[in-house]
């Protein structure tokens, strides 16, 4: 269990990042730029929320931008091509997501790939497929068309904030998309799984040491799949939330976003060397690198030293937890009497 | 000014220089109430969110696809424009070619106070919503060469189409009339990949029916992709007679690959867009020819009907009609490609 202080620190780090951005930055304290970056990040919280259960592992999904355009498109397909209601096509899409996060899992388990083979695979497989179902190619007339099903684009739904707290002409708060609330329940949902329930107390085991865990009668195999299957799910949800802000879906929707939920969760605290992090930490993450992106932009700054913070940003993070690896292996030392104190 | 349907193609030195006349036509058509209206109660024009405060600046900005040679002579043709009112600061921003953070950049512009957003799109229908919500703000949203399902200010692009025709009539005069030819394409799903590939399949079809189309593969705009595509595409059709580039990238790919094989001079090989090391690759009697368009002129014109919209008091919220513009073309081979400028080479 990490220390108060080392759990702080990300917060801590987010809230001044925050708080120098609303110094500096023109417009970046105004209502209308956090209804932006609750907008423009939900979905890829939702993601790296996903992206945390095969890291917490020791694996990681290279797979889940693809899954997303595979759902993208699928939702397309039959909003556009079949005139499938949207209330009969959601609950296929989480399915879709979900069967391509198993495949994942089964192909780490079954056939022993390693995480990264697998899902560097599976991204091809699955951005290939997308193409293959294109609804935009089979018919081209639908590449100009928008989704106006309601069950679909009623995702992109704000709330006015202001009026439900009764605050009209004291204080302008944001508008609050519901992709954010869909965010937060997403990440209550699945924090209670990991933090207060049996399977998420197998999770940590099997990610702190797998073969440990095995023999104390955990059933790897199979919580490794549902951890891969949580992710497809998770990618499912964010393009359900992507496609109704677009209102289409492309073939190269999501490319290269595993990146990104991958360096929000190890941010956000998971380790890569797996059985630690916290899923807040992960949403964190998120936005820090959404308050990043936004503020330097408002500012300014050229994108491609952009791009250059971003990664200092990761760097700085997979340091830090480096070193907490390497303080905790010598406290362990310690305590078992093998280094001088 | 000219519409898409009743555009006709146009060629030589006389296209170029009409190009060069329409950037201040641009501009009057603007201020003559093209790209915006007047207020019916009062006369007067109404005025955009930016419409000129006295003493403050205007903010504009250009999300580009990606870096890449046309975007940045966009840019360059835009900054040089607004460079000149002196009231006006300009940044261009990288959409990394993903829609999701085009549309995550419109609405920092909306909210960070932008007057004018030039946009390339990378999805005619994804970004509309975001065009909406700028309109909305009254902000004036000019997009570049790929159009959006939401009407907007204006719309400035090349003529990918009817110039794709007349590509392969040239290319096919060059053949003889008869042979095979392969495409060097582009991913699918974007709409300029269509217009340039229909083009030159229809322009074929019409001029020459004796060539024959044997290969349509994607190389991904990219140069040494092209090259392995079509060595893949060589060993299938060793009698290959042309190749077809839908960008100049792809098309010096083919290049490279005529030169290793000893092909060069024996395959005739067009690419699109008129980039300088295409230009200069005709020069060198290697690639056969290209569709040039003046890009820096499209992006002047673009800044032109940006810089009346932001600060000659025309509406940007209520627009009759999408003003459009479509770029006079050149198909730039040996014979012509010297008429074309150094200052006017990107």
């Amino acid at each position: 269990m990490p220390s108060l202080s080392s759990r702080l620190t990300l917060p801590v780090f987010f809230l001044a990042v925050l708080a120098i951005f609303c110094l500096i930055a023109p417009n970046f304290a105004s209502a209308g730029n956090f209804e932006n970056l609750m907008a423009g990040y939900a979905f890829i919280g939702i993601l790296a929320i996903g992206q945390s259960f095969p890291i917490l592992l020791r694996g990681i999904d290279l797979s889940v931008g693809a899954i997303l355009a595979l759902v993208g498109m699928c939702i397309f397909d039959l909003s556009l091509m079949f005139g499938v209601p949207g209330w009969a096509i959601l609950p296929l899409a989480l399915l879709v997501g979900t069967l391509a996060g198993v495949v994942n899992g089964l192909m780490v388990t079954v056939l022993r790939l390693s995480p990264f083979i697998a899902t560097l695979a599976s991204l091809a497989a699955y951005r290939g497929l997308v193409y293959a179902i294109s609804g935009r190619q089979l018919v081209p007339e639908l590449s100009t068309k928008p989704i106006t099903d309601r069950w679909i684009t009623g995702f992109e739904t704000y709330f006015d904030l202001t009026r439900v707290l009764g605050l009209k002409g004291v204080v302008k708060l944001p508008w609050v998309p519901l992709s954010f609330l869909i965010l937060l329940g997403t990440l209550l949902v699945f924090h209670v799984l990991l933090a207060h329930t049996r399977f998420g107390r197998d999770l940590y085991a099997i990610g702190g040491n797998p073969e440990a865990a095995r023999l104390a009668g955990i059933k790897v195999g199979r919580l490794t799949v549902a951890a891969y299957a949580i992710s497809g799910l998770c990618a499912a949800i964010a393009a359900i939330l992507l496609v109704a802000r677009l209102t289409t879906s492309t073939e190269g929707l999501g490319e290269g976003i595993e990146l990104t939920a991958i360096a929000a969760a190890v941010i956000g605290g998971f380790s890569l060397t797996g059985g630690t992090g916290r899923l807040l930490g992960s949403v964190i993450g998120t936005f820090l690198l959404g308050i990043v992106l936004i503020g330097l932009t408002q500012m300014g700054i050229s994108p491609f030293v952009q791009q250059i913070l971003t990664g200092l940003i990761l760097l700085v993070a997979v340091g830090n937890d480096r070193l907490q690896t390497l303080r905790a292996d010598r406290q362990r030392a310690r305590a078992l009497g093998e280094v001088p104190a | 000014m000219a519409h898409h349907d009743d555009d006709q193609p146009m060629t030589g030195r006389r296209a170029v220089l009409k190009a060069l006349t329409l950037a201040p036509a641009a501009a009057a058509g603007a201020s003559a109430g093209m790209f915006g209206s007047i207020d019916v109660k009062t006369g007067r024009p109404i005025m955009t969110r930016a419409a000129a405060q006295d003493g403050e600046r205007v903010k504009m900005a250009f999300i580009q696809w990606m870096p890449h040679t046309v975007p940045n002579a966009w840019s360059q043709g835009i900054a040089e424009v607004l460079g000149t009112q002196n009231v006006i600061d300009y940044e261009l921003l990288d959409g990394q070619g993903k829609v999701e953070v085009q549309v995550s950049l419109m609405d920092t512009l909306i909210n960070d106070g932008t007057s004018v957003i030039f946009l390339q799109p990378i999805d005619s229908v994804a970004l509309a919503p975001s065009i909406a919500k700028a309109k909305r703000e009254g902000i004036a949203v000019i997009t570049l060469n790929i159009d959006a399902t939401e009407p907007h200010a204006a719309h400035v692009e090349m003529n990918h189409y009817y110039g794709a025709m007349e590509i392969a009539r040239v290319m096919g005069e060059k053949m003889g009339g008869a042979g095979k030819v392969a495409i060097l394409n582009a991913p699918p799903g974007i709409i300029i990949r269509d217009q340039r590939t229909n083009g030159f399949v229809e322009g074929m079809a019409k001029h020459h029916p004796g060539i024959e189309i044997v290969a349509d593969q994607v190389a991904d705009w990219d140069r040494k992709k092209a090259q392995d595509v079509l060595n893949t595409i060589l060993a299938a059709t060793p009698d290959l007679g042309g190749v077809y580039g839908v960008n100049d990238s792809m098309a010096l790919g083919a290049v490279d690959v005529a030169k290793e094989k000893g092909l060069l001079g024996k395959m005739v090989i067009f690419g699109n867009d008129g980039e300088k090391d295409a230009l200069a690759s005709i020069e060198a009697s290697e690639l056969t020819g290209t569709q040039y368009t003046d890009v820096f002129q499209q992006g002047r014109f673009a800044a032109a009907a940006a810089t009346v919209l932001a600060t000659g008091l025309v509406s940007a919220d209520a627009f009759g009609q999408q003003g459009r513009v479509l770029m006079p073309y050149l198909i730039a081979t040996a014979d012509n490609v010297g008429q074309i400028q150094p200052n006017q080479r990107w």
